[in-house]
């Protein structure tokens, strides 16, 4: 079975074969980083599990947290142990018994304790980031500090939920900070010493020359990027402009917030930008997961990045260049009046908060969020949890120019599971996953399976082909993306479902196996 | 351009929503009246203290000043902590959590909450001033046309097909205004029940009120207040919703019926 499926997969895979060898995961040794590899795929070459068996999967293990915070990170596996974390908290958990082996608790700080994303490993060394924006390193073996390093000022109004990226010796690190008028900073941590390497900005720092952002501040790369070695270019989604709402005290389009953005990670410096949404006054960062994808479009390999953004926007670019290739809505959308040449969408101007209100789609929290798509090479599937929302905008000139600047209120949204055909938008089938906004991500496995959690607390695992489920567990929200990682010949899929987390796998006995 | 997405009719819309402010501040709002305070006044430290908690465990979707962050609604105008004047129900509400508006429960000290609370009020007391920084007053919204708004009411919005302004909501412009008024116009969470008639495999068909829906599991509870689930795939069943008219609205609306409507309700004294 094993064997047939991946002789079929090798075939189907051919024309990906570019992509695949080069840099996609080894899940074998384990999920060692946020996305599981460079490309942001989140898609695993496991085998085991299958659309035949998965029905068959049964709990190994489920570790409880204790804690009354949601896991809202991906669990990291290395070296036969998983990483999870909350904020203030990592714990070191064996991969074959949930055997606590250490657990690290931060001091008491005053940053936002909203989520945490996960752990970044290095060599021996734990990075873990911290709501008071600092960076702090952890012996593997003890969950000792090693180093604490300031990543930037929380007195400020930074804090950080961000789950490292390592490249080679570059440790890349993002903060948040939507509530105050902050620059857009991301640092590049020598991961041996905590020394600074350097700093982006996305929009320039008090005393910069000129006004290239036309006034705006924001634009923070909170989330976890991607990397292509060939290009030595890192991936990252920049935040949404501050002050939020308000519009008019940042006439223009505000480069480069809400933008993917492409940086040399040895020198920190641009290569190009795309802006996902010029000049946002709804709060719709572009700091989703920058998806690497080698395949054909229009008839010739290329070289792509695609996103599902925030705004309801699926976007396909040319990763080398930054050129749009394709944009088009995999959610609701009412905001914009069409897509300039550039491939960005023109925002309508009546859609603006106003004073006595507008209705838009998508609402604050947007088309989706910071949970995980998941791309699968055979099918051709960008698999997104979508969110169609209503929300309502207010700006007035007494709500200021400073953080916020305005209200809005959520009116009413939904989730969907949406398979987007990446050649050309289109939704190739969907999933209904319930009122509310799911906080779920996505993975794919090569056998043509999908991992994600509904709005009602289930863990779902669908076939990738069609959407139809094929499995599924009650364990309560699920806030990460399921991760899958093979350990003693048996394919774990690992999932947080409230504060705890879940490892399922075949039954030892399993004739599959 | 608007990529149009299939509604499907049914869902526990009334039970959960999407995290918003209005789903648990607009709700107390209806349902509770002013009462005077009378607590005793703060010290600057209690204060600070609460400020420091409240910063760092709700300051994100409550922000920083309480009047509202990402997600979460404006504590200031929240009629919850406007009646707990004893901050009982603030401290029941952390212990529980509503995860299913995506608030996780809270474990915190004692002190700390009370420290909270007194933070939250004095938020609030300061929040009351003119020109508060994200509030939306009823003046604010007084941009529609009545006359347009009642034409819209009977005719293209179809409104008419469920609710009368002699009816239901007559005087209801006297029970809710501004922003208020206008969230439920536009989704008027658990204010009517979903029913569902579950029909088992024996041909036995039950109704009630839809307690709880998902992919796997349907709950009513029937008319003698007894709770009852079936796995979906062992029954069909048929969910009549009379909130996904107006999900199907918010499609429809432009911002200027919007208000108009909006206008017309106000009228409603």
């Amino acid at each position: 079975m094993c064997w047939r499926s991946s002789r079929r997969f090798a075939r189907a895979l051919a024309p990906f074969v570019f992509v695949s060898a080069a840099i996609a995961q080894d899940a074998a040794d384990g999920w060692r980083t946020y996305h599981g590899d460079d490309t942001g795929q989140r898609h695993s070459r496991l085998s085991q599990v299958t659309p035949a068996n998965v029905h068959q999967m049964t709990l190994v293990w489920a570790f409880a947290t204790g804690e009354t915070a949601q896991i809202k990170g991906t669990p990291i596996v290395a070296n036969g142990i998983v990483y999870v974390t909350t904020p203030d908290n990592v714990w070191a958990v064996d991969a074959r018994s949930a055997r606590q082996i250490w657990r690290y608790t931060y001091p008491a700080n005053e940053g936002f304790h909203i989520g945490h994303r996960g752990v970044a490993i290095y060599k021996n060394t734990v990075y873990f980031t911290t709501p008071d924006a600092h960076l702090v390193a952890l012996d593997a073996h003890d969950g000792k500090v090693k180093w604490n390093v300031v990543i930037a000022d929380q007195k400020k109004g930074y804090w950080s939920t961000n789950a490292p990226l390592l490249i080679r010796d570059h440790l890349i690190v993002g903060v948040a900070g939507d509530f105050d008028n902050l620059p857009g900073m991301l640092k590049s941590i020598d991961p041996e010493t905590g020394g600074t390497q350097w700093v982006f900005y996305s929009t320039p720092p008090p005393g910069s020359p000129g006004n290239p952002s036309d006034g705006a501040t924001g634009g923070q790369m909170w989330m976890t990027g991607t990397y292509d070695p060939r290009l030595n270019l890192l991936f990252v989604g920049t935040g949404n402009p501050t002050p939020v709402l308000n519009g008019p005290a940042r006439q223009g389009d505000n480069r480069w917030t809400d933008s993917i953005v492409a940086i040399n990670p040895d020198t920190g410096k641009l290569a190009w930008g795309f802006q996902a949404t010029r000049h946002d006054t709804h709060d719709w960062d572009a700091a989703e997961v920058p998806v690497l994808v080698d395949a054909p479009f229009n008839g010739a390999l290329a070289r792509l990045l695609l996103q599902a953004s925030r705004n309801g926007y699926f976007y396909v670019l040319d990763r080398e260049t930054g050129r749009s290739l394709l944009t088009r809505p995999f959610a609701t959308t009412n905001w914009a009046k069409g897509v300039d040449q550039d491939g960005r969408p023109i925002p309508d101007p009546a859609k603006e908060p106003a004073r006595d209100g507008r209705l838009v789609a998508p609402d604050e929290s947007g088309g989706t969020n910071y949970r995980s798509p998941s791309f699968d090479p055979a099918s051709g599937l960008l698999v997104v949890s979508a969110h169609d929302a209503y929300g309502i905008y207010f700006f007035k000139p007494d709500h200021g120019a400073y953080g916020w600047a305005g209200a809005d209120y959520g009116v009413y949204g939904k989730s969907v599971l949406r398979a987007i055909d990446y050649k050309t938008g289109e939704i190739r089938w969907h999933h209904e996953l319930g009122d509310g906004a799911s906080g779920a991500g996505v993975l794919t496995t090569a056998t043509g399976l999908t991992f994600t959690g509904d709005t009602a607390g289930n863990v779902l695992g669908l076939r990738t082909s069609d959407g139809k489920t094929l499995w599924h567990a009650a364990i309560g929200r699920v806030g990460n993306s399921p991760i899958t990682y093979e350990l003693d010949g048996r394919q774990f899929v690992l999932v947080g479902g409230g504060s705890s987390l879940y490892a399922w796998a075949l039954p030892e006995s399993s004739a599959e196996r | 351009m608007a990529n149009r997405v299939q509604t499907v009719p049914e869902s526990r819309a009334a039970l959960i929503t999407v995290v918003s402010s209005f789903s648990w501040c607009a709700v107390f709002v209806v349902l509770s009246t002013p009462v005077a305070g009378g607590q005793q006044a703060p010290t600057a430290e209690q204060l600070q203290a609460g400020q420091r908690v409240f910063v760092a465990q709700c300051g994100f979707c409550h922000g920083r000043d309480a009047m509202g962050g990402e997600t979460g609604p404006n504590l200031t105008r929240s009629a919850l902590v406007r009646d707990d004047t004893t901050g009982d129900r603030i401290r029941a509400l952390l212990r529980e959590g509503r995860t299913d508006k995506g608030m996780p429960a809270f474990r915190l000290s004692d002190a700390d909450v009370t420290a909270m609370i007194a933070f939250i009020h004095d938020q609030k007391t300061k929040s009351e001033s003119p020109g508060a920084r994200r509030s939306v007053d009823p003046s604010d919204l007084q941009t529609g046309d009545a006359a347009r708004g009642r034409a819209y009411f009977n005719g293209t919005g179809r409104c008419a097909t469920c609710h009368s302004a002699t009816g239901d909501l007559a005087g209801v412009a006297n029970r809710l205004q501004g922003l208020e008024l206008l969230q439920r116009m536009l989704y008027p969470s658990k204010s009517r029940a979903a029913t569902v008639s579950v029909t088992q495999r024996g041909g036995e068909t039950v109704t009630g009120t839809l307690a709880s829906r998902d992919e796997f599991t349907i709950a009513l509870t029937d008319a003698t207040g007894v709770y009852r689930s079936w796995r979906t795939s062992d029954v069909t069943f048929t969910v009549k919703n009379p909130l996904d008219a107006h999900v199907e609205q918010l499609a429809k609306y432009t911002d200027d019926d919007m208000h108009d409507v909006l206008a017309f309700l106000q009228t409603l004294r």
